[in-house]
């Protein structure tokens, strides 16, 4: 196996942990929620707005934009669902996409006529700069962003099937009349869940900036990968995502290189329609 | 006989309209909003009385648009002559999809959809037979009058009219068909529907196939009108969206709901972009989003649900709207 | 049937056309319509482009005698008219050749617009151009580059810019020179977006370079807004070409300069088509590891007291302090010409304006451009638009530096990037 493909496959993999990291948000309320989110990608796009103005204002980097944006961007989900989800949430799927849709483009161009259009980057050594592993290069930036994936997955994990709020979490998503009758109260677990996936998803958009560019509609070319890795994954499974998110990454990649730069969506989106037809509960879902 | 006044009325005002407002904007318009009614009306046959939400509904429409471009770029013909090519491969597309994820519940079906409209759509962008990136145009001078090429928009507006009304007669005929009748049993629960024999998953299928067949004549009719289609214009997410949000913000799995849902955010669309677009601040969109959060948010059945509800007040049979199971959930 | 609806729906749609369709009122203003993206993946491009042609109506329509033999811009107004100011009506094409069309015909039969200018993207030209031809309606072109645009047979539209053909010829002669002086360029690899601006211009730069015993080793097509590039840069490092040319938008320009970067690969020698590189905000975010980047131009800032100087500090504050880059140089052009042919036909009737159009012969001490002048053929291609090479050798500027006599330095080579 030649270096570069090792190159290749190792880019692919730190590609993949980056759309797992923003894709577990919305696979939670997914599948605890049962909500389309089309305003997923433009939450994403918030949290590197959020990183950005921290580093113009206090001049530091991800390390604190991230909590930073998680808070922001958890208030903001809050505010979300009850201004919105909760309504929408009782109506039939076409209700909340197309509440959802109106919110993206709200968020969206709000955010392009405060900042314009003009395409922002963070400057390039902000986590430190690339270094070489027996020949492979690994950018600092990618490969924290990667960690944090495995971590942000992790938690959520832990969060769902070990701690108590998780249980009544999942009470709600599986039945919440009989949770509210154990004296669950589902209102404020749904607030709670989406105010953690957004909490989550403005972590990925904070360290997802430190490496790509930041622009308001940032949101369309990440939100349809978002959604194609949480169906791959399976709704609701946030270590499916990272699997899918893994497996998605390593496919562009190497099919990127092997084929051609043309191909690799095609690739990715006939991977997902066989699952489709095979499996279509995903990898890791249940149907 | 009372009951036909309002519609004759209607009917009326919309044949006269051209006739009323008769600047090439206006009438333009006018057109536009005819056009996006057809594609969001044929949607709504599986989005909304079928309950089974297509988010890549585009993929049929870019298959008319194709198919009649093609049918001038490469043979020759007029476009017209592409219709048909354009309903069979929309009608196969929509086998393909539907046979093995309608059995499955809602979100893969819009998943699948979505992924077959941006596979086809990367597909045609790398097909130079297609046209590639490039596209493909009309003709520019028309030959002939079936050329469908046009200076002023007062004869598309009333072909499209046609059309329209062609497809809502074949909506409301399939609405109180027996097919309808399995869709509304099936819509209030499959389950139940299932167990006294309605044959779902086929009729869910059927819905589909007939609604992506009208879409692609939707699609052919605006190459037409445009002259033009390419992979952004006939295959973008964009457009598939469009249709969906006509016809929920109008009332999915109501008759006239995409109609209605045309005919406010064609205008809104045109409006905003006239008024606030030239300063380039995006608030176009920004006006345009917080309008549509706020009908999903107080009236997610849609604005026709509305009316009907401050009408059935006045009027002296009660309604019993197709739009009760527009609102259940899934 | 629930018809009182539809009466509803025709109630609305009446009001919000008729709220649409009020003309506004005409006085001594020659009202000239303008498309461009004014949102969308564009809205960069679009912003740049109306703040130039902002600065370009200031100047016509104020006194600017320190501005030289610029035409129009000593008086105030239009002196072929009385003095009558120029108004440009924008819109926003938001990325869609559909809209753009409608807001074409809007301008056109609402605002009796006098004339077009627009669009950007050739796809939407081509769209909104269509209306205007239909309607007899001049459309001054200045910035897209596609070839099909004056192969329509079209009478009413003009373009000013020099095009793909053009461009690339001049990349051949570049090279020519180079390898004339020992550089080494047999191995050249494209690498270009699939859209339409990609597509043709990558195909017209193959397609010359053959005919000139030049050929392409690397044929690396991406889909444009991609999320990662790093399999592309590695098959350019593989293959180690000894030119790379790039035909990018700004986004995917900023993601292959920082996917180099991090892949440490610098190509010997890199040249950009324009557009994306070329976009201020690349420079502010990548420009200081992309240092040698080469790039075509029809435009430089020239030393202070010059016109191009003080134009540029004239359109830096209408930018928010960004100078003025090619794309928006070339719009501004295509708007002098315009104007400058209304002027000589002293009317705004279209017959005349047109007339003015292809009688169009500017000396190039009369552009803010580098071209060789401005005359159209009778297909309304400007035949004297020319180029020349442009490098950003210090990550911060773009400086001419071929042919010699136009040049303000000598290239540098090798690609510096970082």
């Amino acid at each position: 196996m030649s270096l570069i493909l090792v190159q290749v496959i190792v880019g692919g993999l730190l590609l993949g942990a980056v759309y797992a990291l923003f894709s577990s948000g919305l696979t939670l309320i997914w599948g605890m929620m049962n909500i389309v989110n089309f305003a997923h990608g433009d939450f994403v796009m918030l949290g590197m707005y959020v990183a950005f103005m921290v580093w113009t204002v206090l001049g530091v980097g991800p390390f604190v934009g991230a909590p930073v944006a998680a808070l922001v961007l958890a208030t903001l989900g809050i505010i979300v669902y009850f201004g919105l989800i909760r309504s929408v949430m009782k109506g039939p799927m076409l209700a909340q996409i197309l509440g959802t849709f109106g919110l993206a483009l709200l968020l969206r161009y709000s955010v392009f006529w405060g900042f314009g259009a003009n395409f922002m980057t963070l400057p390039d050594n902000i986590v430190g700069g690339t270094f070489d592993v027996f020949g492979i290069r690994i950018q600092a930036s990618r490969l924290l962003a990667g960690v944090v994936a495995l971590l942000v997955t992790l938690g959520l994990h832990l969060l769902l099937t070990r701690t108590s709020l998780g249980s009544k979490m999942l009470a709600v998503a599986e039945d919440a009349t009989a949770a509210q009758l154990m004296g669950i109260r589902p209102d404020t677990m749904q607030a709670i869940a989406w105010a953690i996936a957004a909490g989550a998803t403005g972590i990925a958009g904070a360290l997802i900036a430190t490496f790509f560019y930041i622009a308001p509609t940032v949101g369309e070319t990440l939100g349809i990968v978002a959604f194609v890795t949480v169906s791959l994954g399976g709704f609701g499974s946030v270590p499916g995502a990272l699997v899918a998110g893994l497996l998605i990454g390593v496919i562009e990649s190497v099919s990127a290189y092997e084929i051609g730069a043309i191909y690799k969506d095609i690739a990715v989106y006939s991977l997902f329609l066989c699952f489709l037809w095979f499996r279509p509960q995903g990898l890791m879902g249940k149907m | 006989m009372r009951r036909f006044l309002w519609p004759l009325v209607a009917l009326a005002l919309v044949i006269a309209y051209p006739l009323l407002f008769t600047t090439p904007f206006q009438q333009r318009l006018g057109a536009l909003i005819l056009l996006y009614a057809i594609a969001a009306s044929a949607w709504n046959i599986v989005g909304g009385y079928a309950g089974q939400v297509s988010v890549g509904h585009v993929v049929f429409f870019g298959c008319g648009a194709y198919a009649a471009m093609a049918a001038y770029a490469h043979f020759g013909l007029p476009p017209l002559v592409g219709i048909p090519g354009g309903i069979i491969i929309s009608v196969a597309i929509a086998a393909v999809i539907g046979v093995p994820t309608l059995r499955l519940s809602g979100h893969y079906f819009s998943m699948a959809t979505i992924a077959v409209a941006e596979l086809v759509r990367l597909i045609v962008t790398n097909t130079d037979y297609l046209g590639a990136a490039v596209g493909l145009s009309g003709p520019t001078v028309p030959r002939t009058v079936f050329d469908l090429s046009f200076t002023s928009a007062l004869p598309y507006y009333y072909l499209f009219l046609l059309v329209l009304l062609t497809t809502l007669g074949i909506t409301w005929w399939m609405a109180n068909s027996r097919m309808g009748f399995y869709l509304r049993a099936i819509r209030d629960s499959e389950r139940a529907a299932r167990s006294l024999g309605a044959p779902a998953s086929r009729t869910k299928l059927y819905a589909f196939m007939l609604s992506a067949g009208l879409t692609s004549v939707a699609g052919a009719l605006y190459a037409m009108m445009f002259g033009f289609v390419d992979p952004e214009s006939g295959l973008g997410i964009l457009i598939s969206v469009k249709m969906l949000i006509m016809a929920a913000l109008g009332g999915a799995g109501l008759l006239f709901g995409p109609l209605v849902g045309a005919a406010i955010l064609v205008p809104l669309e045109e409006i905003s972009n006239n008024l606030l677009g030239g300063k380039g601040a995006g608030l176009t969109f920004v006006v345009y989003g917080a309008i549509i959060v706020l009908i999903a948010r107080f009236q997610p059945g849609g604005i026709l649900t509305l009316i009907n509800r401050l009408w059935a007040g006045r009027s002296k049979t009660p309604e019993t709207t197709v739009a009760a199971g527009a609102t259940h959930a899934p | 049937m629930r018809l009182r609806h539809v009466l509803g729906l025709l109630c609305a749609a009446a009001i919000s056309v008729a709220l649409v369709g009020t003309a506004s009122a005409q006085d001594k203003t020659v009202k000239i319509g303008g498309v461009y993206p004014l949102s969308g993946n564009a809205a960069s491009a679009g912003a740049h482009g109306k703040a130039a042609i902002e600065t370009a109506i200031d100047i016509i329509n104020n006194a600017h005698p320190e501005l030289g033999s610029l035409p129009l811009a000593k008086n105030a107004g239009l002196p072929g008219l009385g003095g009558a100011k120029v108004e440009v009506i924008f819109a926003d094409n938001q990325g869609s050749p559909a809209v753009g069309q409608n807001q074409a015909l809007r301008l056109i039969t609402e605002e009796k617009v006098v004339a077009l200018s627009g669009a950007y993207q050739s796809g939407i030209t081509l769209t909104t151009s269509a209306i205007s031809e239909k309607y007899g309606i001049p459309y001054v072109n200045g910035e897209s580059v596609a070839a099909n645009l004056t192969e329509r047979g079209f009478k009413w539209f003009f373009r000013v810019t020099p095009v793909a053909a053009d461009f690339a010829k001049i990349y051949l002669d570049f090279l020519k020179d180079m390898k004339a002086g020992g550089v080494k360029t047999d191995n050249v690899a494209i690498v270009h977006e699939n859209t339409e601006y990609g597509t043709s211009v990558a195909g017209v730069i193959a397609s010359v370079f053959k005919d000139n015993g030049l050929s392409i080793a690397q044929d690396i097509a991406y889909s444009a807004n991609t999320t990662d590039v790093q399999s592309q840069v590695l098959q350019l490092k593989e293959k180690k070409p000894d030119v790379v040319i790039m035909v990018s938008y700004t986004s995917d320009a900023i993601l292959y300069v920082k996917t180099m970067q991090s892949l440490d690969y610098k190509p010997p020698m890199l040249i950009a088509d324009n557009s994306g590189f070329s976009d201020p905000s690349f420079i502010k975010a990548v420009g200081k590891i992309a240092q040698g980047v080469f790039n075509r131009s029809s435009w430089g800032v020239g030393p202070p007291g010059s016109t191009s100087f003080l134009i540029n500090e004239m359109y830096k504050k209408k930018s928010g302090g960004d100078d003025l880059d090619d794309t928006s140089a070339r719009q501004m052009q295509g708007f002098f010409v315009l104007c400058d042919a209304i002027d000589r036909a002293g009317s705004t009737e279209p017959d005349k304006i047109q007339a003015a159009l292809k009688a169009t012969d500017l000396k190039p001490d009369q552009l803010i451009m580098g071209y060789k002048g401005v005359k159209f053929d009778d297909k309304g291609q400007n035949i004297l638009a020319s180029g020349l090479v442009i490098q950003l050798q210090d990550g911060e500027n773009y400086v001419p530096v071929w042919p010699k006599d136009r040049a303000r330095t000598a290239p540098a080579l090798p690609y510096k990037g970082w």
